[in-house]
């Protein structure tokens, strides 16, 4: 990351409808015409582009689809998370490396950002397909100020963050299957991993690692998975700009995030309901060693699942694998 | 086959109700649990040792059994801090965070309790010797369930 090249950005983004010349760029900047010429190829690399007209100067036309620190950063408007990206053309998995900078300090709000992962996860160490680029793979730190038993409420939180996001680019409106796989037409489309390392009565860190199919083809699908996950390029017929998906993640995810540690679980509770899946049905689950079945009543106050069996007895689930299909 | 820690914790919720015996019957299980309740009227009170200590009888149909109360040789225990899923190890590919006689210290991640898909990595927070492992692979854990007894170096 360069300050140099955000200050550009920024300049050239407030000077959007007119031609600046080099030589203004260069006082702004403090720079050479020579120093701000090479920021300007970098940035063309990046896949900005412009209309440089001789004795006119500069003028920006287009930012780029392309995902790297520097177009992460352009647009983004929250106040600390994404204030520190570290972005990766490919790398083993970004929950990983979000994890090994929580363990050195790591601040909250730092994200990691992949193209590529090689080793992609899922809970229990199963693997997450996400070696190639249609795909929007992250992970980040949070530091929440929260009892550790109230901890697990973020994974709801992060579900109906990622379905306000799907839902506001695509106009599709997702559904959450219990606490926080992401569907759209009974096919996965997003999935969350979050870890925590906590001691009895604080939370050292949280990492929620966030992994969205985004302008996948059928062809990008293993044959094992594909009659179950899909992208949202499959089921909309467009492509997206994983940029601006990433942007509005982030900042849908820190209002929300802010409004949780301050209100508490309600408005999250209401949200999450409104994307159910399932709701009302009844389903076979196993808890511990336990087999039942019951119908979904909805969620519990802390976002444990309610099933109520045949005879109209309550059980609250926090964890339970659950036949949804 | 009732498990040592529900045991435990049909224990600690006896001894924190009015409530002087329980008996459970399932199958061919029978287990009985009884306070010894004092009688204050002639007994002064002068120590400071717990006043409720429940018998365990634990009886098979025909082969009754006595379950004798293991003296603990640990000195701390870890606990769940949060009702979920106990795990051992990090997937069911990858060997145990911890078996019964390995040291750990206060940093070790010992097991994992999931809940709602919040992967829980618990610390030992102690120096010591794992004693025993309190929960089973996989069982369900209550909020501040006893997970591991460490021996404190």
């Amino acid at each position: 990351m360069s300050s140099t090249r955000e200050k550009l950005i920024e300049l050239l983004a407030s000077q959007a409808n007119t031609f600046v010349s080099g030589q203004w760029l260069s006082n702004q900047l403090q720079l050479s015409r020579t120093a701000v010429w090479k920021q300007i190829k970098q940035l063309e690399a990046d896949g900005y582009r412009f209309q440089a007209v001789p004795n006119k100067g500069y003028r920006l036309i287009e930012t780029p689809k392309k995902v790297s620190e520097n177009t992460l950063f352009w647009g983004l408007s929250t106040k600390w998370l994404g204030k520190v990206i570290d972005h990766y053309e490919e790398i083993s998995s970004t929950q990983i490396i979000a994890s090994q900078h929580a363990q050195s300090g790591g601040q909250e709000g730092l994200v990691v950002v992949a193209e590529k992962q090689t080793a992609g996860k899922g809970r229990l160490n199963r693997a997450w397909d996400s070696n190639h680029h249609n795909g929007v793979w992250l992970s980040f730190i949070l530091r929440p100020n929260l009892i550790p038993s109230h901890a697990p409420q973020l994974t709801l939180l992060t579900a109906t963050v990622l379905a306000r996001t799907i839902e506001k680019l695509t106009g599709v409106k997702p559904s959450i299957k219990w606490p926080n796989d992401i569907l759209l037409n009974d096919r996965k489309i997003a999935g969350i991993l979050t870890e925590m390392q906590a001691e009895q009565d604080a939370i050292h860190h949280v990492i929620i690692g966030i992994g969205i199919n985004i302008n996948h083809k059928e062809s990008d699908f293993d044959a094992s998975i594909m009659k179950r996950a899909t992208s949202l390029a499959l089921e909309t017929d467009k492509q997206y700009d994983k940029r601006v998906f990433i942007q509005t993640l982030l900042e849908l995810f820190e209002g929300q995030y802010e409004a949780f540690l301050s209100h508490g679980f309600t408005p999250v509770k209401a949200s999450w309901e409104s994307y159910a899946y399932r709701f009302c049905d009844v389903v076979h689950y196993k808890a511990g060693k336990e087999r039942a079945k019951g119908k979904i009543i909805g969620i519990a106050s802390d976002g444990a699942l309610m099933i109520e069996d045949a005879l109209g007895n309550t059980k609250h689930l926090h964890s339970a694998e659950i036949d949804w299909f | 086959m009732i498990k040592i820690s529900e045991i435990k914790e049909l224990i600690k919720v006896l001894d924190a109700s009015s409530v002087d015996e329980l008996v459970y019957e399932f199958e061919n299980e029978k287990l009985k649990l009884k306070k010894n309740v004092p009688t204050f009227e002639s007994v002064p009170v002068q120590t400071a040792q717990p006043i409720v200590t429940p018998a365990i009888e634990l009886a098979d149909d025909k082969q009754p059994v006595t379950v004798e109360k293991v003296q603990p040789d640990y000195d701390y225990e870890i606990t769940s801090p949060m009702v979920g899923t106990f795990y051992l190890s990090s997937s069911p590919e990858t060997g145990p965070y911890v078996k019964i006689g390995d040291q750990v210290t206060k940093k070790s991640v010992v097991c994992i309790v999931e809940a709602m898909k919040l992967f829980n990595e618990i610390e030992a927070e102690v120096d010591g010797e794992v004693v025993t492992i309190l929960a089973e692979n996989g069982e369900l854990v209550e909020y501040g369930q006893p997970l591991f007894g460490i021996k404190q170096k």
